[in-house]
C-alpha cells in the first residue's frame, strides 16, 4: 500500500461529502433550509384551514323587510361577508373585476311583494369561478340561502294555513342530504394540500440535491477521483456520497410528519410508524430517481434542468388538485414514476382514512421497486463519471 | 462648443457601447444550452403540457357507491338519476355499509350515498328523510361533484313529492306551490368551473417569471464563473458605464420576452380555447410591466449567483410558493399579513391577479390600476437595484485592475 494509492472507506468518501456541505452553503440551503421554510409558509398560510368571510356584494333592487332578512341570512354565514351593497349590478360587476368581491347576490325589485302574492320573482347569485376556492365556498352559501328563500316564503304559506313547522320542513324539503368529508370532516384546506405540497417539496429538492452533487463531481473534474476512493465501484461511491443526504433528508421528513401530525394534530388515524415508513421510502425513492436523472443526462445543466421540470411537474400529475382518473391515461402512466405518487396513496389510505394495511402493500412495494432505477442507468452514468469533460 | 461636443461623443459612444452589449449578451443566450431551455424551451412547452394534464377540466362520472337499505320505488329512482347525472356515475349497489366501505378501500368508488331503512317510508308519511353522502377526500372535485349531483336531485325529488302529496288545480299553481322563490346561479368567467380555465392563466404568468429569473440567473452565475475575479461581466472597455450595461442587457431580455410572451399569453389561450374576454390592447400594456419588473428582479437577482446551476437550487421550489401567493388558490383575504406582505415584492402576485382579471373577467386598466401600478413600482424598484448590483461590479472590476 503505498502513499499514492491509498484505500479508502465508504467513511472517507462520507467525511468528503459532509466537508462540501461546510464549503458550498446551497446544500444545506438546498436539504434543510429550503424545505422548513416551506413548511413555515404552507403550515402558517393556511392555518385557519377553511377561508372565513370572503367579501360578497348584494345588489338589493327590493329594499323591502324580506330582502334585507335574506342579505343579514347571508352574511351571517361564516364563509360570507357582505362588503358593499350597490344599486345596479354594474357597479357590483366593476367590484369583481376590481378584485374586491368574489360573488354578487341579485334580489330583484318587487321581490317581497311578487313573493307574496305567487308570482315567482327570481333570485339569482353570480360567483367569480376564476377563483376556486373563494367561488365553491360562496357558491355554497348562496345556493343555501336561496333554497331557505324559497322555504321562508312557503313556510309563511303553510303556517297560514295551520300546518306545524316540522310538518312544513317535510313539504319543503322532503329528502334531506346530510354530508360527510371522510378523514377530513372540517373541510381543512390545510390538511387537503399541505399533506401533499410537502412531501412534493421535499422530493422537488432531493430530484435537484442528488443530480446537483453528482454533477459537481463532473463539473469540478473530480469524479475520477471520487470513483476511485470508491474502489471504481460505483456503488460505494454513490453510498458513501448520498448516505449523509439520506440521513440529512429523513430527518427533515420527519421532522415534516411531526409538524403536520404532531404540533397540528392532522389526521393520523393509522399511527405514526406507516407514515415514518413511507417518508423514508419516499427520501430514498427520490434520491434513486435522482440518479436516474443525472445517469440519462450527465451534463449537470441538463441533469437540473430534468430534475426541476419534472420535479415541478410532478405537482400536477399526481392527483391531488384535479384527480388522476381524469387525466390521460399516458400521464397516469407517467405518474406512477414519480415516488410522491405512490407516498400520496399511502397518506390518503393509512394516514386518512386509516384503512387496513392490506390495502397499502402495493405502495410500499413500489416505492421499493425504486431502487432497482440506478441500476438501470449504472453504466452509462459510469462511463460519463469516466469520459465525460465538463464544458461551461 | 467642445463640451458639446463631448457630450455628443459620449451619447454616441454610449449607443455603441449597448448595441455592443446587447449583442454580446444575444450571443451568450443562444451558446448556452441552459438557457436556450429555460428561455425557448419551457415557455413553449410547458404551457402545452399543463394544458395537456388539465384538459378535462371538471371531473366526469366519479365513482360511487350505493348503500340502499330502503330497497324501494323511491330510493332506486334516486340512484337512477344521481347515476344519470354527467358528474357521477353508480359503481355499484350494496345491501350493508361494510361491503360499501371495502368498495372504497379498493378504491372502486370514491363515495358512498346511504338510504336509511326508513327513506321511502318517512316520504310516504309525510316526515323529512335524511339521505347521507360519504366522501372520501382523496380529491376535494371527487366530493363537490357527489355533493353537487345529490343536492339537486334530492331538491328536484322533493318537489315531485310535493307536487305529488298536494296537487293543485293547474300546472302554474302546482309550480308556484312548490317553487315561490326560484333561483339561477352563475358561475361567471369560468361557466364550467374548470379546473384548466382557473389555474392555467395563473400558471402561464409564473412560467414567464421564473423561466426569465432562471434564465438570468444562469448567465448571471455562468459569467461569474468564468470571470477571473468573479465579476458578473467580463473584463472589456465596453462594460465600463452602468447604464450602459444594465440597458444593453435587458433590451435582449425584453425582446426575447415579447415573443415568448406573445406566445404564453396570447397564443396558448386561444389554442386551447380557454375564456379569454380580455382586450388584447390592455393585455399587451398589462404586460410591458410585469415584463420589466421580472426582468429587472432578475438581473438584481443574478447579482448574488455564484455559479451557473445555484439558481435552479434556489428558484425552482419557489415557484410553488409563489403560485400560493398569488392569491388563486388560496384566497388573498385569508391569507396572515405577514406573507400578504412578502407577496408584494414578486412581479408575479399583481402579474397573476392582474392578467386572470383582464384576460377572465375583461377588466380594463382602470379595474386592474393596483396591480399595474404596482407593477411599474416594482419595476423601478428593480431598476435602481439593479443598477447598483453592477455599480458596484464595475467598482470592484477597477479596484481588481487598479491592483
Amino acid at each position: 500500500m503505498t502513499s499514492e494509492n491509498p484505500t479508502y472507506t465508504l467513511w472517507d468518501i462520507v467525511k468528503r461529502e459532509i466537508y462540501r456541505y461546510y464549503t458550498h452553503p446551497i446544500y444545506i440551503f438546498g436539504m434543510i433550509g429550503a424545505p422548513l421554510f416551506c413548511a413555515f409558509f404552507f403550515l402558517t398560510l393556511m392555518k385557519d384551514g377553511l377561508p372565513t368571510d370572503l367579501p360578497a356584494a348584494v345588489v338589493d333592487m327590493d329594499n323591502s323587510k324580506l330582502s334585507r332578512e335574506l342579505i343579514k341570512q347571508l352574511d351571517a354565514f361564516p364563509q360570507t361577508q357582505i362588503i358593499t351593497r350597490t344599486t345596479s349590478f354594474t357597479e357590483a360587476r366593476i367590484e369583481m373585476q376590481k378584485g374586491h368581491i368574489y360573488g354578487i347576490y341579485f334580489i330583484p325589485n318587487n321581490f317581497s311583494a311578487d313573493a307574496t302574492v305567487g308570482k315567482q320573482p327570481a333570485l339569482s347569485f353570480y360567483t367569480n369561478a376564476s377563483y376556486f376556492i373563494p367561488a365553491s365556498l360562496q357558491f355554497r352559501d348562496m345556493k343555501t340561502i336561496s333554497t331557505l328563500a324559497n322555504a321562508s316564503v312557503g313556510l309563511q304559506q303553510g303556517l297560514a294555513k295551520g300546518y306545524t313547522e316540522d310538518q312544513i320542513m317535510a313539504q319543503l324539503q322532503p329528502i334531506k342530504i346530510d354530508t360527510h368529508a371522510l378523514g377530513n370532516p372540517w373541510m381543512n384546506y390545510s390538511v387537503y394540500l399541505s399533506n401533499s405540497i410537502l412531501p412534493g417539496l421535499l422530493q422537488l429538492m432531493i430530484f435537484l440535491i442528488t443530480v446537483h452533487s453528482i454533477a459537481m463531481e463532473i463539473k469540478f473534474g473530480t469524479a475520477r477521483k471520487w470513483l476511485k476512493m470508491g474502489g471504481n465501484s460505483l456503488t460505494k461511491s454513490l453510498i458513501g456520497k448520498l448516505l449523509p443526504q439520506t440521513i440529512i433528508f429523513t430527518v427533515v421528513g420527519f421532522t415534516f410528519c411531526s409538524l403536520l401530525y404532531g404540533y397540528n394534530y392532522f389526521p393520523l388515524n393509522t399511527g405514526w410508524i406507516p407514515m415514518l415508513i413511507a417518508m423514508f421510502q419516499l427520501v430514498i425513492a427520490s434520491q434513486c430517481v435522482g440518479i436516474f436523472m443525472i445517469g440519462v443526462a450527465p451534463i449537470p445543466r441538463m441533469g437540473l434542468s430534468v430534475a426541476s421540470l419534472f420535479g415541478i411537474l410532478t405537482f400536477s400529475v399526481v392527483g391531488f388538485s384535479f384527480p388522476l382518473s381524469e387525466i390521460h391515461p399516458s400521464i397516469q402512466a407517467l405518474a406512477n414514476l414519480f415516488p410522491l405518487r405512490h407516498y400520496f396513496l399511502i397518506y390518503i389510505d393509512q394516514a386518512l382514512n386509516g384503512r387496513d394495511w392490506f390495502y397499502s402493500w402495493p405502495q410500499y412495494v413500489s416505492l421499493s421497486a425504486f431502487l432497482l432505477m440506478p441500476l438501470l442507468i449504472g453504466a452509462n452514468l459510469k462511463k460519463a463519471l469516466l469520459y465525460i469533460k465538463y464544458i461551461p | 462648443m467642445e463640451r458639446e461636443n463631448r457630450l455628443l461623443q459620449t451619447i454616441i459612444e454610449g449607443f455603441k457601447d449597448i448595441f455592443y452589449i446587447w449583442k454580446e449578451e444575444l450571443r451568450n443566450v443562444f451558446r448556452d444550452q441552459g438557457v436556450v431551455i429555460f428561455f425557448f424551451l419551457v415557455p413553449i412547452a410547458y404551457p402545452i403540457v399543463y394544458a395537456f394534464i388539465y384538459n378535462h377540466e371538471v371531473v366526469r362520472d366519479a365513482k360511487l357507491a350505493v348503500v340502499d337499505q330502503s330497497d324501494t320505488y323511491l330510493s332506486r329512482e334516486f340512484t337512477r338519476r344521481i347515476n344519470a347525472t354527467a358528474d357521477v356515475q353508480v359503481t355499484g349497489v350494496y345491501s350493508d355499509m361494510e361491503e360499501a366501505k371495502r368498495a372504497l378501500d379498493r378504491k372502486e368508488a370514491y363515495g358512498i350515498l346511504y338510504f336509511p331503512p326508513e327513506f321511502s317510508k318517512d316520504l310516504h308519511t309525510g316526515k323529512q328523510t335524511t339521505v347521507s353522502l360519504y366522501s372520501d377526500m382523496i380529491s376535494m372535485l371527487y366530493y363537490k361533484a357527489f355533493l353537487v349531483s345529490s343536492t339537486n336531485i334530492s331538491l328536484e325529488m322533493g318537489k315531485e313529492l310535493r307536487q305529488r302529496n298536494d296537487p293543485a288545480s293547474t300546472a302554474e299553481l302546482q309550480n308556484i306551490l312548490v317553487n315561490p322563490v326560484p333561483y339561477e346561479e352563475v358561475a361567471m368567467y369560468n361557466p364550467q368551473s374548470g379546473f384548466a380555465t382557473f389555474l392555467i392563466p395563473a400558471i402561464l404568468i409564473l412560467v414567464i417569471q421564473q423561466t426569465l429569473v432562471l434564465g438570468i440567473c444562469m448567465l448571471g452565475g455562468t459569467a461569474r464563473e468564468r470571470s477571473p475575479i468573479h465579476n458578473i461581466f467580463p473584463p472589456s472597455l465596453h462594460y465600463q458605464g452602468t447604464l450602459r450595461i444594465v440597458l444593453g442587457k435587458s433590451l435582449v431580455y425584453l425582446m426575447l420576452y415579447s415573443i415568448a410572451g406573445l406566445w404564453v399569453l396570447g397564443i396558448i389561450p386561444r389554442l386551447f380555447e380557454f375564456p379569454q374576454i380580455g382586450n388584447p390592447v390592455t393585455i399587451l400594456w398589462f404586460t410591458i410591466p410585469f415584463l420589466l419588473a421580472c426582468i429587472f428582479m432578475a438581473m438584481t437577482l443574478s447579482g448574488f449567483m455564484t455559479s451557473r446551476e445555484s439558481p435552479m437550487l434556489v428558484f425552482v421550489f419557489a415557484s410553488v410558493i409563489l403560485l400560493f401567493l398569488s392569491g388563486i388558490s388560496w384566497p388573498k383575504e385569508a391569507m396572515p399579513t405577514f406573507w400578504k406582505t412578502i407577496s408584494h415584492l414578486v412581479p408575479s402576485t399583481p402579474g397573476i391577479r392582474g392578467f386572470v382579471r383582464i384576460n377572465m373577467a375583461g377588466a380594463t386598466l382602470n379595474e386592474v390600476a393596483y396591480e399595474y401600478q404596482m407593477l411599474w413600482v416594482q419595476t423601478g424598484v428593480y431598476f435602481v437595484t439593479t443598477f447598483f448590483v453592477y455599480r458596484n461590479q464595475i467598482i470592484r472590476a477597477q479596484r481588481y485592475s487598479a491592483d
